[in-house]
C-alpha cells in the first residue's frame, strides 16, 4: 500500500442533488433507454407488419374506437402538469407541496389504468385475429406493463410521502419518478397516434 | 480536447489517522462469513467473482457438448449422437457461449474492474447489481435443468421461425430458448447501467473522461451496445413467446406475420452482440500491452474513437446475416460495404498495439503471450470476415462450416484469447496469488494449436461443401480426415482448459504471493492490495493523468472526508469528475434474490400459462416493495447522514 497525500477534503459536499447530480437520475434515463428501445421495436414491428396486408387494419376487422384512447391520451398529457409541480416542489424541499400533488397524480394514474383496460375493447380486435391484432396489443401490453410498474412505484412514493421522518433523499427520488413519468406518459402520445390513428389514415 | 487540471482547494483537509479510518472501514464495509451473508453480500467484486466462476462452469458445460459434437463427426456415419440429441447439442452450445459465457463473463469483468480502474468503492447500484446475478443464474440453471430433462432448445442458437414456433416446435423446447434468453438479457441490462452510471459518476476526481483506463472505455462502449441490442432480442423472443403460448400472429405468414421480421429483429442484437462480445476483450488487451511493454498505449484519442466507432458501426451490419434471403440489391451493396468498413477501426487499433509494442520494452509473459495469439488469430478471423461481407462468396459458403470456422476465428481469437489473457493478468489482484507462468505457458501453447487444428481445416470443409448443423456426413463425401483433424484439435484445446483448471486450482493455495501491483501496472487497481478490502480505497484518490502510478509512483494523492461510519462513496462530475457531492450505499440485502426468485416465478410459469403473469407480477411487485422501502439499519443510517449538516 502506498503512502498517502491528502490534496483534498470532501467533507462539505452535499448529499441530496437533483437532476443530473443523482446517481438514481442517470438510472432513471438509463431504463428510459431500455424501455424507449422496447417501445420503439413495437413501432417497428407494427410498420414491418404493415407491409404484409392491403389494407389497414385488414379486411373484415373495425377501426378502433376512439372515445377511450384518446382521453387516456388526453390524461396522459395534463398529468404533466401535476407532476411538474411534484418535481418543482420536491426541488425546493416543498413536503407538503410533493404531498398534495403526488396525491393527484396517484388518482391520475389509477384512471390511467382502467382507461388503459378499456382501450384493449376499443381496439376491436383481438391479438390472435391477425398480426395487426397482435402488434397493436403487443404495443398496449407493452406500455401498459411499465404503466403498472410506475402505479405501483407513484402509490407507494405517496404512502411512503406520508409516512413520519421523510429524508431529503427520498424527496430527490420523487423528482427522479418524476422524470420517468415524463417519458412514460410522452412516449404513449405517438404510440397513442400509431395504434388507434394509423388505422384511418393507412 | 483540453480539460482543467484538478484544482487543490486552499485549504486542505489536516491528514486524518489512515490506520483509524481503515479499521472502521472494516468494520463498516464488512462482510461477515456464512452463507447467508454470502448470499447477500452487494459487494461488487463478490458479486462479480460469482459471475465469473458461473460463466467458467456454463463454458466448460458448452465446451464438454462441443468435444461431443466433435466426437460424433470425427468420422463419417457416427452413433455417438443421434440427431435429435445433435440438435440439442449444438443449439444449447451455442446459446450457452453466447449468453451465459460470453457476455455474462466480459460483463463481469467490468463489474469487478472499472470501480477499481476508477477509484471507486463500489458500482452504483450495488442492489442491482446482485439481483443481475441471481436472475443470471436462474436463467443458465432453467436452460440446463430442460436440458437434462431432455427438452434442451433444439432450434439454433438464432431460433429461426417458423422452426421454432408453434407448428414446427411442438412442446417446450423453443419456449425454453425463448425465456432463458429473456433471463440473461435482463442481467445484462441490469449490469450495463451499472457500467454506464458508474464509469460516469463515479470516477476519482481528476480523472476527466480522456484520462479514463481504455478499458474503462472498452465497457461502457459495450455498455451503451447492450442498452440499444439487447432489447431487440427480448422483444422478440417475447413475440415468439406470444406466438406459440396465446397465438399471436408475428411469424404466422398465413395471418400477415413475417419471418423475416425475426430474423431482422433477432440480428439487429445479433450482430451488436459480436462486439458486445469483443469490444472489452480489446480494452483488456491495451491494459496488458501498456503494462508488459512499459509504456502507455500509442494513439489513445484514436483508440478510443475507434471503439466508439466500432460500436456504431456495429448497428449497420446486421443484414449480413441475411444475404442469402434474397434482399434488395441496393440493401446488399450497402451492408456489404458496411461490413467492410468495420474493419477498418479494428485495423487502427491493431496498428497501435504494433506501434506500442514496436516502441516499448516487451516482456513475454503469459499475458502478453495470448495478446499476441489474439493478434494473429483475430487477424485471420477478420480476413475471412470481409471475405464473407463480399455478397456472391457470402452465397456460396452460406450456411457452410466456412462459416463455423470465420465465427470461431473471431470469437475466440477476438474475446477468448484476451480473456485468457485478462485471467492471467487480474489473477493476482482478485486473489492475492499468481497463477503458475509455466503451466500458463503450457495452456497458452496448447490453446493456440488446439484452436487452429479445430478450426482452420473447416475453412476448407465449408469450401468443399459440408453444411453446418449436420450429425453426420457419409464416406463418400471426402470429409473424413479433415472432421478428424478438427476433432483432435478439440480435445488438444480440452487437454490446455484442463491444465488451467489445474493451474488456478494450485495456484489458488500455493501461489506465489502477489503484491499490490505484481506487473507493474499503470492504473489505479493496482495502488490498492491484492485481493482489495471491501471498501476498495481506504481513501478516494485523486489523479492528474492517464497513468496515475506512473506519474506518482511514490505516494498516492487522495481526499478526505467521506464518513467512515457508513458505507460513503463520493459522486463526480460526469465529463471533469470532479467531486460533487456524497452518496451512502447501501447495506448488504437478501431482497435482490428474493426478487430474482419472484422474477423467475414469473418467467418459468408464463412458459405454461398465461396465468402466469397474474401469478408473478404481484409477486414481482411486492418483492420490489420490500427491496425499496426504507427501514431498520438502513433507514437509520440515512437519517445519521442527513443529519450531519
Amino acid at each position: 500500500m502506498r503512502p498517502t497525500r491528502a490534496v483534498a477534503d470532501v467533507r462539505a459536499l452535499p448529499r441530496t442533488v437533483f437532476g443530473n447530480r443523482s446517481l438514481m437520475w442517470w438510472g432513471t434515463v438509463g431504463f428510459i433507454m431500455i424501455e424507449g428501445s422496447t417501445l420503439f421495436i413495437c413501432v417497428v414491428t407494427y410498420f414491418y407488419l404493415r407491409r404484409n396486408f392491403a389494407t389497414w387494419p385488414p379486411e373484415h376487422i373495425l377501426r378502433p374506437a376512439l372515445l377511450i384512447p384518446t382521453i387516456q391520451a388526453a390524461v396522459m398529457l395534463l398529468s404533466n402538469i401535476p407532476m411538474r409541480g411534484v418535481d418543482r416542489a420536491s426541488k425546493r424541499m416543498d413536503l407538503a407541496g410533493v404531498r398534495s400533488a403526488m396525491v393527484i397524480c396517484s388518482i391520475l394514474i389509477v384512471i390511467m389504468c382502467v382507461l388503459r383496460a378499456f382501450e384493449f375493447s376499443a381496439l376491436k380486435v383481438r391479438w390472435d385475429t391477425s398480426a395487426y391484432g397482435s402488434v397493436a396489443w403487443a404495443t398496449l401490453v407493452a406500455h401498459g406493463t411499465l404503466l403498472l410498474l410506475e402505479t405501483a412505484e407513484t402509490l407507494a412514493i405517496t404512502v411512503l410521502l406520508f409516512q413520519p421522518n421523510v429524508e431529503d433523499r427520498d424527496l430527490s427520488g420523487v423528482s427522479d419518478n418524476a422524470l420517468y413519468w415524463y417519458f412514460l406518459t410522452g412516449v404513449w402520445i405517438p404510440l397513442y397516434v400509431m395504434v388507434f390513428l394509423t388505422p384511418y389514415f393507412m | 480536447m483540453s480539460v482543467p487540471a484538478y484544482r487543490e482547494p486552499q485549504t486542505p483537509a489536516p491528514y486524518e489517522d489512515e490506520e483509524r479510518t481503515r479499521r472502521e472501514l472494516e468494520v463498516t464495509w464488512a462482510q461477515p462469513p456464512g452463507l447467508w451473508n454470502w448470499i447477500r453480500s452487494v459487494d461488487h467484486k463478490s458479486v462479480a467473482k460469482r459471475y465469473i466462476v458461473t460463466a467458467f462452469v456454463f463454458f466448460v458445460l458448452a465446451g464438454l457438448q462441443a468435444a461431443m459434437m466433435r466426437a460424433q463427426l470425427s468420422r463419417p456415419e457416427n452413433h455417438i449422437l443421434g440427431p435429435d440429441a445433435y440438435n440439442q447439442f449444438f443449439t444449447v452450445h451455442g446459446v450457452t457461449m453466447m449468453f451465459l459465457f460470453a457476455v455474462p463473463i466480459m460483463e463481469a469483468m467490468g463489474l469487478y474492474l472499472v470501480p477499481l480502474m476508477i477509484g471507486a468503492r463500489n458500482v452504483a447500484f450495488p442492489r442491482l447489481n446482485a439481483y443481475g446475478y441471481w436472475v443470471y443464474l436462474a436463467g443458465g440453471l432453467f436452460l440446463y435443468i430442460a436440458f437434462f430433462l431432455n427438452t434442451g432448445p433444439d432450434v439454433g442458437w438464432f431460433g429461426y421461425v417458423p422452426l421454432s414456433g408453434p407448428e414446427f416446435s411442438p412442446g417446450k423446447r423453443a419456449d425454453v430458448y425463448a425465456q432463458s434468453i429473456t433471463f440473461t438479457e435482463i442481467a445484462a441490462l441490469a449490469g450495463a447501467v451499472e457500467i454506464i452510471v458508474t464509469a460516469f459518476k463515479n470516477r476519482a476526481p481528476g480523472m476527466t473522461l480522456n484520462r479514463m483506463p481504455l478499458l474503462v472505455w472498452a465497457m461502457l462502449v459495450q455498455a451503451f451496445m447492450i442498452l440499444f441490442a439487447m432489447p431487440w432480442v427480448a422483444t422478440a423472443t417475447q413475440f415468439l413467446a406470444m406466438d406459440r403460448l396465446v397465438a399471436t400472429h408475428f411469424f404466422n405468414y398465413a395471418e400477415g406475420g413475417d419471418a423475416l421480421l425475426w430474423q431482422h429483429l433477432f440480428w439487429f442484437f445479433g450482430h451488436p452482440e459480436v462486439y458486445i462480445i469483443f469490444i472489452p476483450a480489446l480494452g483488456f488487451v491495451s491494459s496488458i500491452v501498456a503494462t508488459f511493454t512499459r509504456r502507455p498505449v500509442f494513439g489513445y484519442p484514436v483508440m478510443v474513437l475507434s471503439m466508439v466507432a466500432t460500436g456504431f458501426l456495429g448497428f449497420g451490419l446486421w443484414v449480413h446475416h441475411m444475404f442469402a434471403t434474397g434482399i434488395p440489391l441496393l440493401g446488399e451493396s450497402f451492408f456489404t460495404g458496411a461490413s467492410m468498413m468495420i474493419a477498418i477501426p479494428s485495423g487502427i487499433q491493431i496498428f497501435c498495439w504494433i506501434a506500442t509494442i514496436w516502441s516499448g520494452r516487451p516482456r513475454f509473459t503469459v499475458p502478453f503471450l495470448f495478446v499476441l495469439g489474439f493478434i494473429v488469430i483475430f487477424i485471420i478471423g477478420g480476413f475471412t470476415g470481409v471475405m464473407l461481407a463480399s455478397v456472391p462468396f457470402d452465397q456460396q459458403v452460406h450456411d457452410s462450416y466456412f462459416v463455423v470456422a470465420h465465427f470461431h476465428y473471431v470469437l475466440i481469437g477476438g474475446a477468448v484469447f484476451p480473456l485468457f489473457g485478462a485471467f492471467y493478468y487480474w489473477f493476482p489482484k482478485m486473489t492475492g496469488r499468481m497463477l503458475s507462468e509455466r503451466l500458463g505457458r503450457w495452456n497458452f501453447g496448447l490453446f493456440f494449436i488446439g484452436m487452429n487444428l479445430t478450426f482452420f481445416p473447416m475453412h476448407q470443409l465449408g469450401l468443399e461443401g459440408m453444411p453446418r448443423r449436420v450429425y453426420t456426413y457419409l464416406p463418400e463425401t471426402g470429409w473424413g480426415h479433415l472432421n478428424l483433424l478438427a476433432s483432435i484439435g478439440a480435445a488438444v484445446i480440452a487437454l490446455s482448459m484442463l491444465i488451467f483448471v489445474i493451474n488456478v486450482a494450485v495456484s489458488l493455495r500455493n501461489g506465489v504471493l502477489a503484491g499490490d501491483n505484481p506487473w507493474g501496472g499503470e492504473t489505479l487497481e493496482w495502488a490498492t492490495s491484492s485481493p482489495p478490502r471491501p471498501y476498495n480505497f481506504a481513501q478516494i484518490p485523486v489523479v492528474s493523468g492517464r497513468a496515475p502510478l506512473w506519474e506518482e509512483p511514490d505516494e498516492m494523492p487522495v481526499v478526505t472526508g467521506l464518513r467512515t461510519d457508513v458505507r460513503d462513496v463520493l459522486v463526480t462530475t460526469m465529463l471533469d469528475a470532479e467531486p460533487d457531492s456524497k452518496h451512502r450505499h447501501p447495506i448488504p440485502s437478501s431482497w435482490p434474490l428474493i426478487t430474482a426468485i419472484a422474477t423467475t416465478i414469473l418467467f418459468v410459469t408464463l412458459i405454461f400459462t398465461p396465468w402466469g403473469a397474474v401469478i408473478g407480477t404481484p409477486l414481482f411487485l411486492l418483492a420490489l416493495l420490500g427491496w425499496g422501502w426504507p427501514r431498520g439499519r438502513d433507514k437509520r443510517e440515512q437519517q445519521l447522514v442527513e443529519s450531519e449538516g
